[in-house]
């Protein structure tokens, strides 16, 4: 027997030895890569930046719910489409029944967060990779030009918002009582004019990027940016001052056709100042739908027909403006790259500044124009207009209006400047912030037919699951 | 030869038994049943040693070299084994009696088997029969409604997985499966074995039958023993059925003319002109031109037969299923080598080799939706041969695809090699103790390549689109190849000690480890502008430039564990057995790799106690219960990676630059979810076991189940964070009962059924941060599904109709009072999971006649017509909806209006999943042959396959498998359910 015993005793410690002899045998490596092992290599260093960048693409953040938000709530666009195609949240952004618990508002706050997480990431991240200090603080500066967008828009959209600037750890209750936190407006301001600041120091020009880098943010981008965030802030001497710096840095100038801004061959152009990056060609790789969407629809269409340009705009149009045509595509009208817009397309007019050409190979192709020079002699010229300084702002108007095939105006009033902006931007994202900055939201928009309520309209609603969620602790807007 | 192997396996024989030598005899005799008709197969054993013989046709048998003192045990399939102790005597006459009740049968554990009467978990057997009576390409299909406490949702298209949920959805995060171990292999799916070469399945379902699988157990267990051979005379079996298969329920699409009104209607309710001509020149049942008759044939041949040493079986089987849906094509081959070698009188060395290769067309199931969306308006193809496209003859109509067009031109084709192998060393050291060392491997390989011809597509998009209108430097086509492989292997080293003493304690304490490794990548390949003819689909014959490549390396996922069971018996009358494994995962990080699991069981023999051991009527009864903890280690992984891909283009040539960051939040405590599960059981058998059966109540809760929580979105992670959140709880009643008689010599008849009933709830919610997770997208903006505490998984979340307005629109309950109808108005209906399924089954033997009738049906479920909930805009009604509608003439308090808008998500579209279908009618007859003839058998049979249903669902099928927060219960691309009529033949010789 006790032969036996030591047999089993032997054959236990084989058997278990099959598998314990090598005490690592659970520690397998990961085969995807991981943090650690990417920062310990340079080239991670704009792969950080770059990431940032690649957020503008998004479908939530670039096309639909951003046009959404900015151009079908003003009286600028109309919803398009089929009567009942509701568009998810469409139908309610042109009719003014959005509530709190719209998809959009949720989608761009998240995607918004996200971004701007992206960009913390960058700029938390990257004074531990190794690189040279020169483009170290060029790519933080692009992160923080990105950040500084990001964080104007969602001050644009909702008021004062959390501000995050750090990598959040879910287990630190501060950081979760931060990430609900609302900052005032101000705040907000302050924090962008710190990242805008940073970024005018340390962007190069356009004409100073090699040209492998067309399409990063320039200083010239930066000071663009910071006088329009000026402007909103009505402080109009900086917004002078800065659009001014942008006027005479020799860096831009206008377009000589209104509607080549938006065609293929113009991209990054003379008027460009800030665009984003659309490649057409496999892989492509673009702003997700945002020609497609807004394609006229039907037989003989290319998209699904959303933001469509008003009546009221294309009735604002003085005879022989040649915006009117560089603006909206009309049915029945042959485009500049030989496309026929038959009759039986859905909608009466589209918007020709997400059309892409018709040789494109994807509608990847777009760039959008986020900031043209254009809009800093506009920038110039209100501020110089509130600053009583009115003959720089007639300047400014009659060479947008020179460019448009209008006849100079030989006076200048507010109004005029509003309008002159409207025709030069419409469609370009801009337009209900544009009113509710003016504190023209209610009239206008009331006029247009839309039950805007004063109070409560001026701002979007932050979204009410985020609200749920944060019990309480996150403040709705006034009137939601 | 056996010197050399001597020298192979030195390891083990260095304990090679100890011998001693006895005198030495032959001996010989007969084999009979009760009635003394001979038993010709049956199996005559030595006890503990290797000799062995089977019994010619007149039931004779000889053994050499026996001792005095020496058992022989007799076996024979369907009868009780018999021990013999070895006299002076020189023949025996062996009269075996039948087994009547199934009791007596021996059940696979895991690392084991034991004989089902001395069980104290619950574990449901299902026999090669009852699996080869139902042909499907996936044997799980094959058991529906066979064992209870197993929900089998099947999909009706050629070579699909069903989903298999033993004893509830028990995770909607986690991976829902249970394991099945083949031969020893643990692997994900069966779909490679040949039903034909199955001898059991045997289901383990509660934790005292678990627990030896610890972290894989959660789920359930499947265990699958394929064939082995026999000693003695080669067996010849040849196995063949043909079958044409339809669609068992169709919708009823509205024709033209209701086309026309209908849409007409809903567009002047939207302000808009009507365009459509009542008269219309086209009909088209889109359905009807999607479909054919599909077919299946299969052949299987199968050779056994050996020797005292080596005993083989081999089979080869060849599945052809050609689906209803066009093109839509499935083969399979599979071969089998199972071989067990005697390599000395105490060690024997088992393996178990299989391939499977399957070569599949697969078609878009999105052609189903789109046939139901579809105008009938517009024809097929133009008289001059173009497909009608997205648009109509002359105006757009709505935006859904031709889907005779879609088939035509989705050109896929994919192929895939699964190889299996277990090798296995017995070594039975001692008569009470032996060794088992086991090595299982499986790879798999897979191809697909997709050929679109995206020129064509363009063209047939729209028919005024034309050539020059593509862009110039667009492909005409694209090839894409796809290879993937993947691997896993499981190495096992057990003892079996096994002890009685005073002839009452009865001991078997098995102790071993496994340690396992899985793996796998893939690549991909794409070019455009390949020519156009098959024959040169090769990513070398396309342009030069681009040349696209994706590939991807799955993380290398590790097992280790040590494990323990003990079996005790008092007299067969009371019963223990206790299981402890420790398991370890590299799925885990490192503090959090292992985790220790267990059950306890109990049993009492009721039958075997005194006061019922004479009983007429009782025959066995046993009472058991058990109790114990295990793990779903089928977690999603817990590595922060880098997340790249997310590029950006630069410069004036658009160069695609690199992007990357960190974006998602990992918990690193994430782990296996722990269920802890209780089960009381009878098991009974009444008049001589003919009225058998057994009731059981289980609880399970998974204590920490994985649910997605949200942290703000402020802090900009990218979608939400697995961590484990709350509890589900899954209890339940399974009932089986059987009864079987026979009735004078020719006729014998059985009646058997299951019943299972299951109560499903996320119990408890323990992280603030829970997100209320909401899923089951119809695609069209409209969401249906929510997981929330107090709710099954998968639960519908909807808005509720209450009426039709004076518009004939519907009316919303505004649950909220806020005024507008949104997802604040919500609320839940029920979950697609049914709270009760059961089976049915009946049998009759009449001399040469046999006849069998299976059914199966749920009840308590609820599932979503999304088809019709996704319609909008111009697309095709169901004939009743157009016929039932509201009109300002006839109108209705329950059917709205013509309308065009999107429906909103509402408990208008969800309908009862009740249904009761018979699976199966079979009606077979053995052909009788003289007994010198060498046919031993042949039956002939006809078989109908879901020929008759009942169901209140007016989809296509209420069977709708999918993952619990995604398309589970939601006809949406839905393949219909078929009905098969098949004929066949069984040859045996």
């Amino acid at each position: 027997m006790k032969n036996i015993y030591s047999k089993i005793s032997v054959i236990l410690a084989l058997a278990v030895g099959f598998v314990s002899c090598e005490s690592d045998f659970l520690d397998v490596k990961p085969a995807q890569e991981t943090p650690d092992v990417a920062l310990s290599d340079p080239d991670t260093a704009p792969e950080l930046v770059n990431s940032v960048y690649n957020i503008l693409l998004g479908f939530n953040m670039s096309s639909f719910a951003w046009y959404g938000v900015t151009e079908i709530t003003s009286d600028n666009a109309d919803k398009g489409s089929d009567p009942g195609d509701t568009g998810t949240f469409q139908k309610n952004h042109a009719e003014y029944t959005y509530t709190e618990t719209e998809a959009s508002f949720r989608n761009l706050w998240e995607i918004h967060y996200q971004g701007i997480a992206r960009a913390n990431q960058a700029i938390i991240l990257l004074p531990d990779v190794q690189i040279e200090e020169p483009l170290r603080n060029r790519l933080i500066g692009e992160a923080r030009f990105l950040r500084g967008l990001m964080y104007f828009r969602m001050v644009q959209m909702f008021g004062g918002v959390p501000i995050i600037d750090f990598i959040p750890d879910p287990n630190n209750p501060d950081d979760i009582n931060r990430a609900y936190q609302r900052a005032s407006v101000e705040e907000v301001y302050a924090f962008i004019e710190e990242d805008l600041n940073y970024a005018i120091d340390n962007l190069p020009t356009k004409s100073a990027y090699s040209p492998m880098n067309l399409g990063r943010a320039t200083q010239g981008a930066a000071q663009s940016l910071m006088s329009k965030v000026q402007l909103y802030q009505q402080n109009w001497q900086a917004a002078y001052d800065l659009s001014l710096a942008v006027i005479n840095s020799g860096e831009y100038q206008l377009e000589p056709n209104y509607d080549d801004i938006w065609k293929d061959e113009f991209e990054n152009g003379v008027e460009s100042i800030f665009e984003i990056q659309g490649r057409g060609e496999v892989p492509s790789l673009g702003v997700d739908n945002y020609s497609t969407s807004q394609g006229a629809r039907g037989q003989g269409g290319w998209g699904w027909g959303f933001n469509t340009p008003s009546e009221d705009l294309l009735n604002t149009y003085e005879e022989g403006d040649n915006r009117r045509d560089g603006t909206i595509i009309f049915r029945g009208e042959t485009l500049y790259d030989g496309r026929f817009v038959p009759e039986t397309v859905t909608n009466e007019r589209y918007n020709q500044k997400a059309y892409v050409n018709i040789n494109a190979e994807s509608p990847n192709e777009k760039n959008i124009r986020l900031m043209r020079y254009a809009e800093v002699l506009l920038i110039n010229a209100e501020a110089a207009f509130e600053l009583g300084n009115s003959t720089v702002a007639l300047e400014r108007i009659n060479a947008i209006r020179d460019r448009a095939g209008l006849e100079d105006l030989s006076g200048l009033t507010i109004n005029d400047i509003y309008k002159e902006r409207r025709l030069e931007l419409a469609m370009e994202h801009d337009r209900i912030f544009d009113l509710r900055r003016q504190g023209r939201a209610a009239q206008v928009m009331q006029a247009f037919g839309v039950p805007f309520q004063t109070g409560k309209h001026e701002l979007f609603p932050i979204p009410q699951e985020q609200i749920a969620q944060s019990g309480g602790l996150l403040e709705q807007n006034p009137g939601w | 030869m056996k010197v050399k192997l001597f020298f192979a396996c030195v390891v083990f024989l260095f304990f090679s038994g100890i011998t001693h030598a006895q005198q030495s005899k032959s001996i010989s005799g007969v084999v009979t049943d009760a009635n003394g008709v001979p038993l010709p197969g049956a199996e005559i054993k030595v006890d503990g040693k290797n000799i062995f013989d089977v019994t010619d046709f007149d039931g004779n048998f000889s053994l050499e070299n026996v001792e005095v003192g020496d058992v022989m045990k007799v076996t024979f399939l369907g009868f009780k084994q018999q021990d013999i102790e070895i006299t002076s005597n020189a023949t025996y006459n062996v009269t075996l009696q039948e087994d009547a009740g199934q009791l007596d049968e021996v059940v696979v554990v895991g690392y084991g088997t034991q004989r089902k009467q001395d069980l104290t978990g619950s574990i449901s057997r299902v026999d090669t029969e009852e699996i080869t009576r139902q042909p499907a390409a996936s044997p799980m299909q094959s058991i529906q409604g066979r064992a209870a406490g197993v929900q089998i949702t099947p999909s009706g298209a050629p070579g699909s997985t069903p989903d298999v949920f033993i004893r509830g959805l028990g995770t909607a995060f986690g991976g829902q499966n249970p394991l099945y171990v083949v031969d020893g292999i643990l692997t994900d799916n069966i779909n490679n074995i040949n039903p034909n070469d199955i001898t059991n399945i045997d289901i383990l379902k509660d934790a005292s039958s678990l627990a030896i699988y610890g972290n894989r157990g959660a789920n359930g267990v499947i265990i699958v023993t394929t064939k082995k051979g026999k000693a003695g005379a080669l067996q010849i079996s040849f196995d063949s059925f043909y079958g044409l298969k339809s669609e068992l329920s169709k919708v009823d699409l509205a024709d033209a003319r209701s086309f026309a009104i209908y849409s007409n209607e809903a567009l002047l309710a939207d302000g808009n002109e009507a365009r459509f001509d009542l008269d219309q020149q086209y009909d088209v049942d889109w359905f009807d031109e999607i479909t054919r008759t599909g077919s299946v044939r299969s052949n299987n041949l199968s050779v056994s037969g050996g020797s005292e040493n080596i005993r083989t079986f081999f089979s080869a089987g060849f599945y052809e299923e050609e689906g209803i849906l066009k093109g839509n094509d499935f083969n399979r081959l599979t071969l089998r080598s199972n071989t067990e070698f005697n390599i000395l009188d105490n060690i024997t060395f088992s393996q178990q080799l299989s391939a499977a290769l399957t070569d599949e067309i697969p078609k878009p199931f999105g052609a189903f939706n789109n046939a139901y969306k579809q105008t009938p308006i517009i024809p097929v193809r133009y008289a001059d041969g173009e497909f009608a496209g997205k648009f109509g003859s002359s105006t757009g109509i709505n935006n859904v695809g031709n889907p005779a067009r879609d088939l035509y031109y989705d050109n896929q084709k994919q192929k895939n090699l699964r190889l299996q192998g277990t090798f296995t060393f017995d070594y039975e050291i001692a008569d009470w103790i032996s060794f088992t060392s086991r090595f299982g491997i499986e790879t798999e390989y897979f191809r697909r390549r997709a050929f679109t011809p995206n020129l064509d597509l363009f063209l047939s998009a729209d028919p005024t689109n034309t050539r020059d209108e593509y862009a110039a430097d667009s492909p005409k086509n694209t090839l894409s190849v796809r290879k993937s492989d993947s691997y896993k292997w499981v190495l096992d080293n057990f003892v079996t000690l096994n002890q009685e003493f005073n002839d009452l304690h009865n001991f078997k304490l098995t102790l071993g480890t496994t340690a396992e490794e899985r793996g796998g990548e893939y690549l991909t390949g794409i070019r455009y502008n390949v020519p156009a003819q098959s024959d040169f689909w090769s990513l070398n014959n396309g342009d030069e430039e681009p040349q696209l490549t994706s590939g991807l390396r799955d993380n290398t996922v590790r097992l280790r564990a040590y494990f323990a069971r003990l079996n005790y018996d008092f007299d067969g009358r009371y019963l223990f057995t206790g299981t402890f494994r420790r398991d370890g995962s590299s799925q885990f990080q490192k503090d959090q790799q292992y985790g220790n699991f267990f059950s306890v069981g109990l049993g009492w023999v009721i039958s075997e106690e005194a006061f019922l051991q004479d009983s007429d009527v009782i025959s066995f009864l046993k009472l058991r219960g058990s109790f114990g903890e295990l793990g779903n280690q089928n977690v999603p992984l817990n590595i922060l990676t880098f997340s790249t891909g997310l590029n950006y283009p630069f410069g004036p040539d658009e160069a695609i630059n690199e992007g990357g960051t960190i974006d998602q939040l990992i918990d690193p405590a994430l782990s296996w979810e722990t269920t802890e599960e209780f089960d009381i059981g009878l098991e009974f058998g009444f008049l001589d076991n003919k009225l058998s059966g057994e009731i059981d109540y289980y609880n399970r809760l998974n204590r920490d189940a994985i649910l997605p929580v949200e942290l703000p979105d402020a802090f900009g992670f990218r979608g939400t964070t697995l961590t484990p959140a709350g509890q589900v709880r899954n209890e339940g009643v399974e009932i089986v009962l059987n009864w079987q008689d026979d009735i004078g010599e020719d006729f014998s008849y059985h009646v058997g059924g299951n019943i299972s009933f299951n109560r499903n709830e996320l119990e408890k919610v323990t992280n603030d941060f829970f997100a209320e997770n909401t899923g089951g997208s119809l695609g069209n903006g409209q969401i249906v599904k929510k997981v929330v505490e107090g709710e099954p998984l998968g639960s519908f979340w909807l808005l509720d109709v209450t009426g039709i307005d004076d518009n004939g629109e519907f009316i919303y309950d505004d649950v909220d009072g806020s005024g507008t109808i949104n997802d604040a108005d919500k609320k839940f209906f029920g979950s697609y999971t049914p709270r009760n399924f059961y089976g049915f089954n009946i049998g009759v033997d009449y001399k040469n006649w046999d006849f069998n009738l299976d059914g199966y049906g749920n009840y308590g479920n609820v599932v979503y017509n999304g088809k019709k909930a996704n319609r909008f805009s111009n697309e095709n009604i169901e004939q009743d909806v157009f016929d039932n509608r509201w009109t300002p003439e006839n109108p209705s308090n329950t059917e709205p209006a013509a309308f065009n808008a999107v429906p909103l998500a509402s408990n208008y579209y969800l309908e009862s999943g009740d249904f009761v279908r018979i699976n199966n009618i079979t009606l077979g007859y053995s052909i009788p042959f003289p007994e010198e003839t060498v046919i031993q058998r042949a039956r002939v049979y006809v078989t109908a396959q879901n020929p008759f249903i009942s169901q209140k669902f007016t989809g296509y099928t209420s069977e709708l498998p999918g993952s619990p927060l995604g398309g589970a219960g939601i006809e949406l691309n839905a393949y219909p359910a078929v009905r098969s009529y098949l004929l066949g033949l069984n040859l045996s010789l």
